[in-house]
């Protein structure tokens, strides 16, 4: 996703650079022709309005940006706390993450992580249990 | 006695970190938009009402975009629970007078500055 918001807003700053250069050179132009022209002939000018090639060519470049920069922006989140609290809790760190893949620095985890690690919660037997499989297992591979 | 809106928001809580990302994306998007709608406006050398028409439109075109592609197809993926009544918008802003307005006003000097800056660039 990224890459493609990155690549339509370069190719839309592109496009609007190109208009504004045209837009200059358009009005350099014609103040040298009015210039050359009142030392000529003192024929008045016509009003010179810009181009309409370059009006459209601004307007496509702006909409080709906006929808760029549109794609680029960080997903949004839950504010409802339930909403969030459960998007955490089916996504985890993969719901938390902003363009780049990274997770965003004011992710904080479960909101409820710290009653779920309560030594009252800690399963003592089955840890035990692993504690003993381990032993076992490092004792056969000295063996 | 708490009124109902406090009643609410003790029922259905808020996470305030998301509030403040969510205005944050949305405020950062508009201030960035709203300069380079100055560079345009500049370009096609607008001058007064039809300058602020211009931002005006892009404003709001800019809320809608944003709309249209970042909150919308979340209504697709997990659809709203039927009791918020807020509907998709209201899962992601407070209210959706300030989504829809607040846009106008966040970048209205940022605007005004590359206007009248390119304005100058390119007729001097």
């Amino acid at each position: 996703m990224t890459l493609i918001s990155k690549s339509i807003t370069a190719f839309g700053s592109l496009l609007l650079a190109h208009a504004c250069y045209s837009a200059q050179e358009h009005s350099a132009l014609q103040s040298f022709r009015a210039a050359t022209s009142a030392v000529l002939t003192s024929t008045p000018t016509a009003a010179t309005s810009l181009p309409i090639d370059i009006a459209i060519e601004t307007v496509v470049a702006i909409l080709v940006i906006l929808v760029g920069l549109v794609l680029g922006t960080s997903p949004l989140r839950p504010i409802q706390w339930r909403e969030w609290a459960g998007k955490i809790e089916r996504e985890g760190e993969d719901g938390f993450k902003d363009n780049n893949g990274q997770v965003n620095r004011d992710y904080l985890g479960n909101p409820f992580g710290f009653i779920e690690g309560r030594p009252n919660f800690v399963d003592i037997r089955k840890q035990r249990k692993e504690f003993a499989e381990w032993v076992k297992g490092q004792g056969e591979q000295q063996k | 006695m708490p009124s109902q809106q406090e009643l609410d928001l003790q029922i259905s809580p808020l996470v305030q970190e998301s509030l403040a990302h969510n205005s944050r994306t949305l405020h950062n998007l508009q201030s960035l938009t709203a300069s380079l709608f100055g560079i345009s406006a500049g370009i096609l050398g607008l001058e007064s009402y039809s300058g602020f028409l211009f931002y005006l439109v892009f404003s709001l075109l800019t809320t809608a975009l944003f709309y249209l592609l970042r909150i919308a197809p979340t209504a697709l993926s997990s659809p709203a629970s039927p009791t918020s009544k807020a509907g998709v918008l209201g899962r992601y802003f407070r209210s959706p007078l300030d989504f829809w307005t607040a846009g106008v006003t966040n970048g209205l000097a940022g605007f005004i500055l590359t206007w009248t800056l390119f304005y100058g660039l390119v007729r001097a």
